[in-house]
């Protein structure tokens, strides 16, 4: 993304991608004949639409093709399953509660309005606080400005989600468990957070940034896989004429007097540069790529205090034909949308518990989807592949080590499964599982955290992804974190990259460079 | 209905700081009437005789957040209140019988921290001192009402900023760090400081004695800051002399010497008002007072969904009161013991103040517990034994022994507290007995206090000890309810005067006091009608 705008800004850019393929953990990969697996991040909708624009994303292959629907069995058998439409929600909400499925529509409504007040605030760089600098205080009231967008309501609302946990604000609005949890979900996914967590309630709203053509908490496939997003930005950058290397280890930033001159490869070349920036994310960039003397020690203990724990697996799946779910078989439309196991807001508070204290959720919360019933690009005619991302399993094992207990890790999933798919294991042709450890030793997410580090309060804004650093600059001259550890965070939206790129072109105009 | 007496202010409930606004309402010359449904006013905050001869303080048992402005603006000391050091501030016990003394004087805890961790000795007064900026900047914030958020006005903003200057004198990038503390688990924020596990356990007590909150739960950072106010700036956690209710008991003659009435054994039934004002109170009995203004020292649950007729409230304050986390966590055990016990393996005299609270996971497990609706299994507690410093309360050579214990959900999802409430005491005994081998043969009078006990005992609903649950979501601008944290109320002439109003619980009498500057302020409008 960085590359991009810098391209396109008239700059000489170099892309180094360690793997052989690109993306980081937006990928496509082949990893058994015939099945294109959406290894990591499995659908999209927080990419910005200016990026979109910008880059010109679509004519690069980028296509998204909306998951509309919302499907979560019961072990009773009962379900929860509805369609995009506010016409099809009530009448599902409804089988359970009449004054839920009414409140439903408002709830999205206030949400979506909350997220709307939230987006223009990616795109913006953070102020830093405290700082009496003209330039800084400009941006404060840049934000006061969007703070008047809102009625006092609504900015009570807003300090409520920031601080009360998904449960909680839920429990104001809803009674059906089921219903409740599958929005619980949205706030804990890829977080070390439960339920009941304070500050979740915040990242439940924080899902309903999305937008596909207008349409908010509308998430999608892309088409041929995440991998595409990944693969459109470098058709886009490579157009403005950033060059992209695979295969190429970045082992150390080298720095000369204060100042970032280049990086050295595993292979011994190295490559020199007047700014060098990193989209790994802060823990491997400042205590891997550097040494710690090259940086103030004040921030070498604020990086390492940095939370960057991962909590999530992923396990992918080719099947040999469509999964059929007790509560409600066949190869329906409830198999083209969002599935969710989680049957109730216990139930994802007693996973978040077993991670808590250093074990993988003896039943987990999964959030399943099968990408192939709308793209078959990704599989053989009457194949196809599941994606299950799974809460929790926490990066730090309390017993043993992810490499020993990533079988039996595996196994909980499917037991999971076939809790709610009977004849699981018997479609399975290959299983994929990757833990914490695995999301960090291939696709280089330290700690693998989806997000380059927690999505908490203490974390995001000025404060990411430490205290004085959260303007994309480092100690380092010519240094400059472009990835998910800075401003806005995790999800695949673009913005950390489009703002870093935003910044360097700023310290180059001002001949900082 | 004809009207039997009419005053210029109600007070309902004699809770400590109802008692510091009618002190100050009569001050400035207002008629005030305060009236305690009990035989003693207090609320929480009383001695109580558990056993012929031992007297405790069975609800709140210590003191270090009482405003100054109420210490001496009321001239307590005059009216018996004494209060006794607590030292050392607290002994952290753990499981293998070891103990960490800590103590009001942060160079004292250093030698002792020493002993576990060299480092941890040292990060300790920084740390203080680091949390401290941060209590001493919000300190000024707890004697004043809240802004009003969409209009605010301009000496509550220039007041703000002021506050936000002085913070920023640590340094841009150290302030930084301070925002980044109050949403933080308190779990988070110890470990990142210290490596033993005893000092990031008891921190953490500190921080979450009283809510329904864990270790790992965001924003409980926060409630160390909070605890941390009583520190910062040379004061200390102290017991009263004679128990929590010489101070209460000393606010009233305080009260009553400005000239105020305090009428006890006098239950309010409703809060009189129509068309949106308010017209005086109805007791039990059956009797009315009239008034031009009622101050409510109780919860404001209690206060709008019992006291206050429905038809004068909206919908859509109603269902805010009635989302107001105010579920209790916190029981209350209080022994009388014939003789002294001794901690397991100590060769020291039995402390003031011990927690039993080992690990931060600890914590979090009985925290897990609650969460589902049940008592937990292996509680965390806070032990005082105020007869170490306050010979008064017992016979010469015995003791009494007062635990906090969390956590004990007031909602429970099977069974019910009349049916658990020995199971609990019985489990808190045999826990007790572990650190300190044979107190149970020494208990002569057990008082077990669930959160039931303790709505009914002292009318706080739900048993939750501040009126409703500290957290972020419910501070500040937000407490009780957002848009009514200025004491106002929807009914014209209504307020609320305790916990659940600005700056929240704990023995403060701030609400109270801000409470009764909000009424002299509107006065002008009101006294009028």
């Amino acid at each position: 993304m960085t590359a991009a705008y810098l391209a396109r800004a008239r700059k000489k850019v170099v892309v180094l991608e360690r793997r052989y393929v690109l993306g980081g953990a937006a990928v496509t990969e082949e990893v058994y004949p015939g099945f294109k697996f959406t290894v990591c991040s499995y659908v999209c909708s927080l990419m910005r639409p200016q990026i979109i624009r910008d880059l010109d994303l679509p004519s690069h292959g980028f296509e998204v093709i909306p998951q509309e629907s919302s499907f979560t069995p019961l072990p009773d058998g009962r379900y929860l399953f509805h369609r995009g439409d506010e016409e099809d929600a009530f009448q599902a909400i409804a089988k359970f509660s009449r004054r839920d499925a009414e409140a439903y529509p408002r709830f999205g409504r206030l949400m979506a309005k909350m997220a709307k007040f939230i987006v223009p605030t990616l795109s913006m760089t953070p102020p830093n606080i405290g700082s009496m600098r003209i330039s800084e205080l400009r941006k404060l009231l840049a934000l006061n400005k969007q703070r008047k967008e809102l009625t006092e309501d609504e900015l009570y609302t807003f300090a409520r989600l920031m601080t009360m946990s998904a449960a909680d604000y839920l429990d104001e609005w809803f009674e059906t468990d089921v219903l409740k949890a599958g929005l619980c979900a949205s706030g804990i996914i890829g977080t070390l957070l439960g339920p009941r967590s304070p500050g979740t309630a915040y990242v439940l709203m924080h899902h309903y940034m999305g937008e596909i053509d207008g349409a908010y908490r509308s998430w999608g496939y892309v088409r041929g896989g995440m991998g595409m997003v990944s693969e459109s930005i470098a058709r886009a950058a490579r157009k403005f004429g950033a060059e992209i290397r695979v295969n190429a280890d970045v082992r150390r930033i080298l720095v000369r007097n204060g100042r970032a001159i280049g990086v050295e490869l595993a292979s011994g070349e190295t490559l020199h540069a007047k700014i060098v920036a990193s989209s790994a994310d802060p823990k491997r960039t400042f205590l891997k790529f550097l040494e710690r003397s090259e940086l103030p020690p004040d921030f070498v203990r604020g990086i390492e205090n940095f939370k960057i724990e991962g909590s999530s697996g992923k396990v992918n799946l080719a099947l040999k034909e469509a999964p059929s779910f007790s509560a409600l078989p066949g190869n329906g439309p409830q198999l083209q949308g969002a599935i969710s196991i989680g049957p109730s807001v216990d139930y994802i508070e007693k996973a978040y518990d077993d991670a808590k204290y250093g074990n993988y959720s003896h039943r987990p919360y999964v959030d399943m989807c099968v990408p192939s019933t709308l793209d078959p690009t990704l599989a053989p005619p009457g194949k196809h592949i599941m994606s299950c991302f799974v809460q929790y399993a926490p990066y730090t094992l309390r017993k043993g080590t992810w490499e020993e207990r990533r079988e039996e890790f595996g196994e909980t999933v499917i037991d999971t499964i076939e809790e709610y798919i009977p004849n699981i294991r018997k479609i399975i042709l290959h299983k994929q599982v990757l833990s914490p450890w695995d999301l960090e030793q291939v696709f280089g997410l330290t700690g693998g955290n989806i997000f380059h580090g927690e999505l908490t309060p203490d974390q995001l804004l000025f404060l990411r992804p430490i205290a004085g650093w959260a303007q994309y600059r480092t100690p380092i001259k010519g240094l400059y974190l472009c990835g998910s550890g800075a401003h806005p965070g995790g999800g695949v939206m673009g913005a950390p990259g489009m703002n870093a790129a935003r910044e360097i072109l700023r310290d180059w105009a001002m001949l900082k460079v | 209905m004809t009207v039997a007496e009419s005053y210029d202010v109600v007070i309902v409930g004699g809770g400590h700081n109802g008692l510091v606004a009618a002190t100050y309402l009569a001050r400035a010359g207002s008629r005030v009437l305060v009236l305690e449904k009990q035989g003693t006013v207090g609320g929480a905050a009383v001695t109580q005789e558990i056993a012929p001869g031992f007297r405790c303080s069975t609800g709140a048992y210590m003191v270090g957040l009482l405003r100054p402005e109420v210490i001496e603006g009321l001239q307590l000391a005059t009216r018996g209140l004494q209060f006794l050091p607590c030292e050392p501030a607290v002994v952290a016990l753990g499981q293998d019988h070891t103990a960490l003394r800590l103590w009001t004087d942060s160079r004292k805890s250093q030698s002792e921290i020493a002993a576990h961790s060299a480092k941890d000795a040292e990060m300790y007064p920084r740390f203080l001192e680091f949390l401290g900026h941060f209590a001493k900047a919000l300190d000024p914030l707890m004697v004043r009402a809240p802004p009003d958020i969409q209009s605010p006005a301009y000496n509550d903003l220039w007041f703000l900023f002021r506050r936000a200057l002085r913070l920023r004198r640590v340094g841009t990038v150290p302030l930084q760090q301070l925002l980044r503390v109050p949403p933080m688990p308190v779990k988070d924020l110890v470990t990142e400081w210290f490596e033993t596990e005893l000092l990031r356990a008891s921190l953490a007590a500190d921080a979450l004695l009283g809510t329904f909150q864990g270790p790992w739960s965001p924003g409980t950072a926060f409630g160390l800051v909070r605890h941390l106010m009583a520190t910062a700036d040379g004061g200390s956690w102290r017991f009263v002399r004679g128990g929590m209710g010489v101070l209460s008991d000393g606010l009233a003659r305080a009260a009553q010497e400005a000239g105020a009435t305090v009428r006890t054994h006098t239950e309010v039934a409703r809060i009189m008002s129509s068309a949106g004002r308010v017209s005086g109170v109805e007791t039990a009995s059956g009797e009315t007072i009239g008034a031009k203004i009622v101050a409510s020292n109780a919860d404001p649950k209690r206060t709008f969904l019992h006291l206050v007729d429905p038809a004068e409230l909206s919908p859509e304050f109603l269902l805010q009161v009635r989302n107001y986390e105010m579920n209790g966590a916190v029981a209350r055990v209080n022994l009388a013991l014939d003789g002294a016990p001794r901690l397991a393996g100590d060769a020291e005299d039995l402390p003031p103040h011990f927690r039993i609270a080992p690990s931060l996971e600890y914590i979090e497990r009985a925290y897990d517990d609650a969460k589902y609706g049940s008592a937990s299994a292996e509680p965390f507690l806070d032990v005082v034994v105020p007869t170490v410093v306050d010979p008064t309360l017992a016979p010469s050579g015995k003791h009494v022994m007062s635990a906090l214990v969390q956590y004990a959900p007031y909602n429970l999802r099977r069974g019910s507290w009349d049916k658990d409430r020995d199971k609990l005491g019985d489990r808190v005994l045999a826990l007790l007995e572990d650190y300190l081998p044979g107190l149970e043969r020494m208990v002569v009078a057990r008082q077990v206090l669930t959160p039931a006990d303790l709505e009914s005992a002292f009318g706080l609903t739900e048993g939750h000890i501040y009126h409703g649950e500290m957290t972020l979501d419910q501070l500040y601008v937000l407490r009780p309810v957002p848009g009514w944290s200025q004491y106002r109320t929807p009914v014209d002439g209504l307020y609320l005067c305790g916990s659940g109003a600005h700056p929240g619980g704990g023995i403060t009498g701030a609400p109270g006091y801000n409470a009764a500057r909000q009424i002299l302020r509107d006065w002008p409008r009101l006294g009028r009608a």
